[in-house]
């Protein structure tokens, strides 16, 4: 044996890694091709079920849930896995990717979209189709893919509806009167004008972060924001370069605190210091305040969101997914409903500040009470029950407005309100910049 | 060849099996991720989507790209002032905490704390003194210095400095330790006859601890220029994720995490940027080792 034999040995094993690390890379068509799993009409098995940081303080709930379901169908067995919310996507990215996703899946709105259009879930219209009744109308068309005609991806879990909250005595202090609320958002902006004229700085009117308000605030105003075929971004309109301009104007004139341009700020820390005058707009977020706040939780004031000439809000709910090419799909379809069905709703909604998206579960008293109306926390849940029934999807934001888009769009509005780029430029470099990301996106 | 060690010589590979462990964790951990940058770099591969091959497209996009360039401008004008600052300053900070008086061990410790801050409450005190109604902003309001607060966190340039800041301020005590070991091997005899001769301290500084440390400073250099050209942290725990108004203040690994996380993540594009970030390092590496070569000869 001569000597360079190992040289060579080691050069060989060197280029058969690289390739197999190419040939591994990814490369391949992604999971399309997953075979959809077929309803035997036989309820059994042993099935994941993932949720998103329930554990520890709703594992007796979560867990009363599934051995109801186990004595219901004793053949079936439910392995529950709790993943915290840091890092929720990534998992559920890599578990994709691995092919190892669990059979029923708690799932966000931009999660079940993607996975959706990789063809990952299973269509529940499909396996399913007469429990659509069974969900708040806004809830159940949330989960049809454009494109995909009427197949749905996803049983609606819980929702979180939009409410507005403001501080009734900073409100007062700047003449404003706390009945009467903004509901439009020119009138928003010119309720903050009035707040920025009287706080000496002391207070603020709300966040500068345009994150937050895009599209909704748009949409709310009637600005078109696609193309009727939805393949382009018109937002570009007087309209939109006004609202930049308002923006602007605001923040100049201090009705925003300076760094949340750039969300570095905590609004619930600012508004349970008593130096915002427009809070959080979940009706979670009033628990929060009860608790940590107290003294400002007595100054909250709760209020139906601004809607503009749209006139009712958007829905945007949890959902729970079924792995397409699961083994039990029985089993995993009627545990998805069972988890997502009135009563274990509406009890999970007694335990947190969620809401159903059952028809059924949402028609409960307990939505409808508002107490003595003074109580902000009870009459939080009922103005959300509220808006959740006249829901619908035209206030969501599009499914082409993907992250990458809100943050080039983000971007240019951000200079224009800094005053480093005229609102104008701002608006159409923002639509550019859009069209060119949805382009790219259509292409492949 | 016989090695007369009485071992059979067709036992060659035994070397390699006790490497094997090691060369494994290398090949998987370091290895192969970087095969796969490169090969991703070729594709037009996104988040759960297999990509196909697409040559250089992704590089002829990024030299296009007037985000990418504002970010390596960023990243390079980063590493110019930064490393400079981190070769001098925790020099000077080594030299005042050598002299052996009474409770300088305090000093060392308290200029040592911010390297093992976390970066959550690093932010949090910055974001505090930097605020416009911070700390900084207040006294030079109160001294009337500045009529508007200062833009530290806001304004992209403004971002971008604060960032450099506290990326000294945390350097200082870390690369003062290097210095103190090296202050530790400068000969005391050379100051003595030096002193002897008429050397007054700055003199005794410039010409004979100077030359001592300097293969210290070549490699506190190199080493703050990678670590430069890596900054990602401060910037976001300052100025929130999108990196300034209007990103302005991105640096390439901000630009990298942006094009490349979230469910629209682009992983091709990502990797390229990341490629090219790392034959930026490379470069700087390769000037440092050539600065040093240069030394010795």
């Amino acid at each position: 044996m001569t000597r360079s034999n190992p040289t060579r040995i080691a050069v060989v094993l060197l280029a058969a890694g690289t390739v197999l690390s190419t040939a591994a890379c990814g490369l391949s068509g992604g999971a399309a091709d997953t075979k959809e799993a077929q309803r035997t009409g036989r309820v059994s098995g042993e099935i994941t079920f993932r949720t998103l940081q329930l554990k520890p303080t709703f594992t007796a709930y979560v867990q009363g849930v599934i051995d109801g379901f186990e004595k219901r169908y004793p053949d079936v067995k439910v392995t529950w896995e709790d993943v915290p919310g840091d890092g929720y996507n990534e998992k559920l990215v890599a578990d994709a990717q691995a092919g190892s996703l669990p059979d029923v899946v708690n799932l966000s709105t931009d999660s079940f979209q993607l996975l959706g259009d990789r063809g990952m879930l299973a269509d529940v219209a499909a396996l399913d189709g007469a429990s659509a009744k069974e969900y708040v109308p806004g809830a159940w068309e949330q989960f049809k893919l454009p494109g995909k005609g009427d197949s749905v991806y996803a049983y609606p879990w819980y929702v979180t509806p939009e409410i507005l909250t403001y501080n009734r005595e900073l409100f007062e202090k700047a003449g404003l009167d706390p009945a009467a609320p903004p509901t439009g958002v020119e009138q928003f902006f010119d309720y903050a004008e009035r707040i920025a004229a009287s706080s000496g700085g002391r207070y603020t009117a709300f966040m500068a972060d345009p994150k937050g308000r895009l599209p909704g605030d748009w949409q709310k105003m009637g600005i078109p924001i696609l193309s009727e075929k939805r393949d382009r971004f018109t937002f570009d309109t007087d309209q939109a370069v006004r609202w930049v301009e308002r923006m602007k104007d605001l923040y100049a004139k201090g009705a925003m605190p300076k760094e949340s341009l750039l969300k570095s700020d905590d609004i619930n820390q600012l508004y349970g210091g008593g130096k915002l005058v427009f809070g959080p707009g979940s009706p979670g977020f009033v628990k929060d305040i009860k608790q940590n706040a107290p003294q400002i939780y007595a100054k909250t004031q709760v209020a139906g969101a601004v809607t503009g000439t749209l006139g009712h809000i958007g829905i945007y709910a949890q959902s729970l997914g079924i792995r397409k090419d699961t083994e039990h799909v029985d089993a995993a379809a009627e545990f998805a409903k069972w988890v997502t069905n009135g009563p274990n709703q509406v009890e999970f909604s007694r335990k947190a500040t969620i809401y159903p998206s059952n028809a059924q579960g949402l028609a409960d008293p307990f939505f409808s009470d508002r107490g003595d109306g003074k109580d902000a926390e009870t009459l939080a849940r009922a103005v959300g029950a509220d808006q959740l029934r006249t829901a619908a999807l035209d206030a969501n934001t599009p499914v082409q407005w993907t992250n990458q888009v809100g943050d080039a769009v983000v971007r240019e509005v951000q200079k224009a309100i800094k005053g480093e780029q005229d609102p104008r430029t701002a608006v159409q470099k923002a639509q550019e910049a859009a069209n060119k990301l949805l382009a790219a996106a259509a292409a492949k | 060849m016989e090695t007369g060690t009485g071992l059979p010589h067709r036992r060659w590979w035994i070397p390699y099996l006790f490497l094997a462990p090691g060369l494994a964790m290398v090949t998987l951990f370091s290895l192969w991720p970087f095969v796969n940058t490169v090969v991703l770099s070729l594709t037009d591969a996104q988040i759960l989507r297999g990509g196909s091959f697409v040559g250089l497209d992704n590089y002829r996009r990024a030299f296009a790209d007037p985000d990418f360039w504002v970010a390596t401008g960023n990243s390079v004008l980063y590493l110019l002032v930064v490393v400079p600052c981190l070769v001098l300053l925790p020099l000077a900070l080594a030299v005042l905490v050598q002299a052996k008086i009474p409770g300088i061990g305090f000093f060392r410790s308290a200029f040592y704390t911010p390297v093992i801050a976390s970066a959550v409450v690093v932010g949090l005190i910055w974001q505090w003194v930097l605020r416009s109604d911070g700390l900084v902003n207040t006294v030079f309001q109160r001294l009337h210095l500045v009529s508007e607060p200062v833009p530290f966190l806001t304004d992209s340039a403004m971002l971008l400095v604060s960032a450099m800041i506290v990326t000294v301020w945390k350097g200082l005590g870390y690369y003062m330790v290097f210095y103190l070991a090296a202050l530790g091997n400068v000969s005391a005899t050379l100051h003595e006859a030096a002193a002897i001769d008429g050397a007054g301290p700055v003199r005794r500084f410039f010409s004979i601890t100077v030359p001592q440390v300097k293969p210290m400073m070549l490699l506190v250099g190199t080493l703050s220029a990678i670590s430069a050209l890596r900054v990602f942290t401060e910037i976001y725990i300052l100025g929130g994720e999108s990196g300034g108004p209007g990103g302005g203040a991105r640096t390439l690994p901000f630009l990298i995490r942006q094009v490349g996380l979230g469910f629209s993540g682009e992983t091709g594009y990502a990797s390229a940027v990341s490629i090219l970030l790392f034959l930026l390092t490379l470069v700087f590496s390769l000037l440092g080792r050539r600065l040093s070569k240069g030394d010795e000869g």
